[in-house]
């Protein structure tokens, strides 16, 4: 080893033995020295390198390209270039993955490069790592892409068919409505006729229950998919709880009788208000009673007890019943989730009760849910809803007088299902009025004019010209002003209630026509010769 | 966008001619910095970068657009419009001679002449005809791109040093010499390399300088040859150099070579 003067290694020796490799090449890149470090790890002699060949050759094609394009024009633009990545090949061939730094300067006015490598076989290997997890996250990413977009898209298929299913849940409803009404009406006049034979009439009463039912099972499936399509609005104002409870328990009375169940009422001393609509809240009591009555064996218990807790009050309808099983508690409000070992022992139905409660109280700002401690223990249903800040709801109206004593009216029935017609005009004719038909809107306005009715019942759906139009021309004549315009449609929703305002009709009836409304209407029309008074209910 | 901003355009010079100057793959115009200010003084000259190289918009890069070169051309179409009145020189580096071919193709009425400074109409060996690589080498180059491009990527900080010898170029260019989107390289590295313009050759009518450097890696001498047999309006100039950017290892001999071609041209 040789030593300089300070007694450490001379330059010399440092060169050579440096630990990284050193180089110095011509502009040219032909290689003029290089350091014994990086002969070892290239596996040449100095003389070798040094003896004609140029850095380029020590590069792989790629390698060489990069120089080209990159490492020489940096190094005449600025001098010097660093951490340059290349594989230099070793002697045998293989390569040595290098990081490369290099300075452009002059010697004796000679352009050179001075180059500085380290061997980074490491970080190599780390870097195709990086490389090759980033592109491994690539392709993850791309597929959970691909695997999203396909979700949304089986979303939308789901969405798309769950809207066609209640697009088609309302019309099948809405069709069924309109054969429902002539059997009705003929229902009503077997019953007005005094029918001898005991099997006939046990006949009767078959057909009636079940009609009935019908009606009522296509009722619900008519407003629960209202409901689930957002076209059901509540006719709110303040309501007494206790008022919505009785009538409800009155409407389920009989069937809780013949099921010969205990019914225990439990109501608080105060007078509980809410801001609801009448109609759906005792339709929501109704149905939790009936469902409990219809899931209880013969002879069971059910309670319907009402509390208030802070600014909401509770209505809990329990029963001694088939209980429901802990998984299914929070499905029983699903339409159509009717639990498999209850159809044995229901009395039909489609399941679709407690989906249109649930809508229903959901409408109202309430919640529901269930709750059981397993089959055969019975089950609790609870509806939270909130208290009106109205303390006391309004006087109630006078309850109508339903049944005037009936005189004789002029009634014009225009409906183009002729059975429809046909059949309601037999129920008025048994009820002793005068009655004429028409199936269509040029019939109806004829008929109008030769008849004289004071009563026009009139079918909206009609051909060519339609019940809207047929009640605007009416309203037009000075003689049809003072008319009684009534709508039959087997749509009765509010949309439907404000067009039939809008062409002028007195009042809207839903079809199948229920013959006690239809009786209260002919009750309050003016007495014969007198001015139209206001009805009972106006169209708003 | 304007051209302006998009290719980074520079306009300096004076002169009733105007010179384009298109770098090569690798760096940006900043390449020019040794050959332009020669002609300044006769010519108006005007520097820009390709879109996705340099100060370009790289927002600009379209993917679709520049799959082929003639992308590129259509660019260079757009700026000779807006920057230039009469018929231009168009001086194309490497990849930038054969998108001023394209362009020349497009409209001959526009270009003067060109300058192809180490031009290759194709760069992979097909039979008989030597591009001086295989398309495995392309790859390499790819692989060589990527490895270094994780330390030179532009969202990273430039592993590049100062240059002390040289203080004027300062540290605003030592952040943009080759310093890109490694997505956008990759994507330029294999439009160029994998490109194929020979058919192109023969349709260009516009005057045509070729400097061929005597030893180019990446253009042969054996390519500068195809080229001027091949091409019908072209001189073969040959520069005694090693490496691929004569315009800066050799500026003043490509100066005159390109004097001379003007000078015959009189222009």
């Amino acid at each position: 080893m040789q030593y300089a003067d300070d007694g450490l290694p001379a330059a010399e020796v440092l060169f050579e033995q440096a630990a990284c490799g050193l180089l110095l090449s011509a502009a040219d890149g032909r290689i003029l020295r290089a350091n014994a470090t990086c002969c070892r790890w290239l596996g040449y002699h100095a003389s070798e390198l040094s003896g004609g060949m140029r850095v380029q050759d020590l590069l792989t094609m790629g390698g060489r390209v990069f120089h080209q394009t990159h490492w020489a024009p940096l190094l005449q633009m600025q001098g010097s270039v660093a951490e340059v990545k290349l594989d230099l090949l070793h002697r045998d061939g293989h390569t040595v993955p290098m990081l490369l730094n290099a300075v452009r300067r002059e010697h004796a006015g000679t352009v050179c490069h001075e180059l500085a490598l380290m061997v980074v076989n490491d970080r190599h290997r780390y870097e195709r790592e990086l490389l090759q997890a980033r592109k491994n996250a690539e392709s993850a990413l791309a597929a959970h892409r691909e695997a999203e977009k396909a979700l949304q898209e089986s979303r939308d298929v789901l969405a798309q068919a769950d809207r066609r299913k209640d697009e088609f849940l309302a019309t099948l409803a809405h069709e069924l409505r309109n054969p429902l009404a002539p059997m009705r009406n003929v229902l009503e006049i077997l019953r007005r006729k005094q029918l001898a034979d005991a099997q006939l009439l046990w006949c009767r009463d078959v057909l009636e229950r079940q009609l009935r039912h019908m009606t009522h099972l296509v009722d619900d499936l008519l407003e629960v998919s209202r409901i689930t399509q957002g076209k059901l609005a509540l006719r709110r104002q303040p309501v007494e709880l206790a008022t919505a409870v009785q009538g409800a328990v009155e409407a389920a009375r009989p069937m809780i009788e013949a099921a010969s169940h205990q019914l225990q009422l439990e109501m608080p001393d105060e007078t509980l208000v809410l801001d609801a609509d009448p109609t759906r809240l005792t339709q929501v009591i109704l149905n939790l009673l009936t469902n409990a009555a219809k899931y209880t064996p013969a002879g069971g218990h059910i309670s319907l007890r009402v509390w208030r807790e802070g600014g909401e009050v509770v209505l809990s309808v329990r029963d001694s019943g088939i209980g429901i099983p802990r998984q299914h508690l929070a499905s029983v409000f699903e339409m159509f989730s009717q639990l498999a070992p209850a159809l044995e022992r229901s009395q039909g139905g489609l399941g679709i009760g407690l989906a249109l409660v649930r809508g229903l109280v959901q409408l109202h700002g309430g919640t529901i849910h269930a709750e059981s401690e397993g089959p055969g223990r019975g089950s609790e249903f609870l509806v939270r809803l909130p208290l009106s800040p109205q303390a006391s709801p309004p006087p109630q109206s006078a309850q109508a007088a339903r049944f005037a004593a009936e005189a004789r009216r002029r009634v014009l029935v225009v409906d183009d299902n002729e059975d429809a017609a046909r059949s309601l005009a037999m129920v008025l004719e048994l009820q002793g009025h005068h009655v004429c038909t028409a199936n269509d809107g040029a019939d109806a306005i004829r008929m109008v004019r030769s008849f004289s009715p004071e009563l026009v019942l009139l079918d909206i759906g009609l051909p060519q010209l339609n019940g809207y139009e047929v009640a605007r021309h009416l309203r037009r004549q000075d003689w049809g002003r003072s008319l009684c315009l009534v709508a039959l449609t087997g749509w009765g929703q509010q949309q439907d209630k404000r067009l039939a305002a809008e062409a002028g009709f007195d009042q809207h009836l839903t079809k199948p026509v229920e013959p006690d409304a239809l009786a209260a209407i002919l009750a309050q029309l003016p007495s014969q010769g007198g001015p139209a008074g206001a009805p009972d209910t106006p169209l708003g | 966008m304007s051209v302006a901003r998009r290719n980074h355009v520079h306009v300096a010079g004076q002169g009733a001619v105007t010179m384009v100057f298109a770098h090569g793959f690798g760096c940006d115009q900043n390449m020019w910095r040794y050959l332009a200010p020669a002609f300044q003084d006769r010519y108006r000259t005007v520097l820009f970068d390709l879109v996705g190289s340099g100060s370009s918009d790289l927002q600009a890069y379209d993917r679709e657009k520049y799959s082929t070169l003639h992308g590129h051309a259509a660019d260079v179409l757009e700026i000779v419009e807006e920057f230039a009145e009469g018929p231009v020189v168009f001086v194309g580096h490497s990849v930038s001679a054969m998108i001023g071919l394209l362009a020349s193709i497009r409209a001959p009425q526009r270009f003067a002449a060109q300058v192809m400074v180490g031009p290759s109409p194709c760069y992979i060996n097909d039979g008989d005809y030597v591009g001086g690589f295989t398309r495995q080498d392309i790859e390499g180059l790819l692989d060589t791109l990527e490895s270094n491009y994780l330390g030179w990527s532009s969202t990273m900080a430039p592993a590049i040093m100062g240059a002390p010898e040289q203080p004027e170029l300062g540290v605003e260019l030592t952040n943009s010499f080759c310093r890109t989107d490694p997505e956008i390289a990759k994507h330029f590295a294999r439009v160029t390399f994998l490109s194929d313009h020979r058919a192109d050759l023969a349709r260009s009518s516009v005057p045509a300088l070729i400097l061929q450097c005597s030893d180019d890696l990446i253009a042969p001498c054996a390519v500068g040859e195809y080229m001027q047999r091949t091409m019908p309006n072209s001189t073969l100039h040959i520069i005694d150099n090693v490496g691929h950017c004569p315009h800066m290892s050799a500026p003043d001999a490509s100066t005159v070579a390109m004097r001379e071609f003007f000078q015959r041209l009189g222009i």
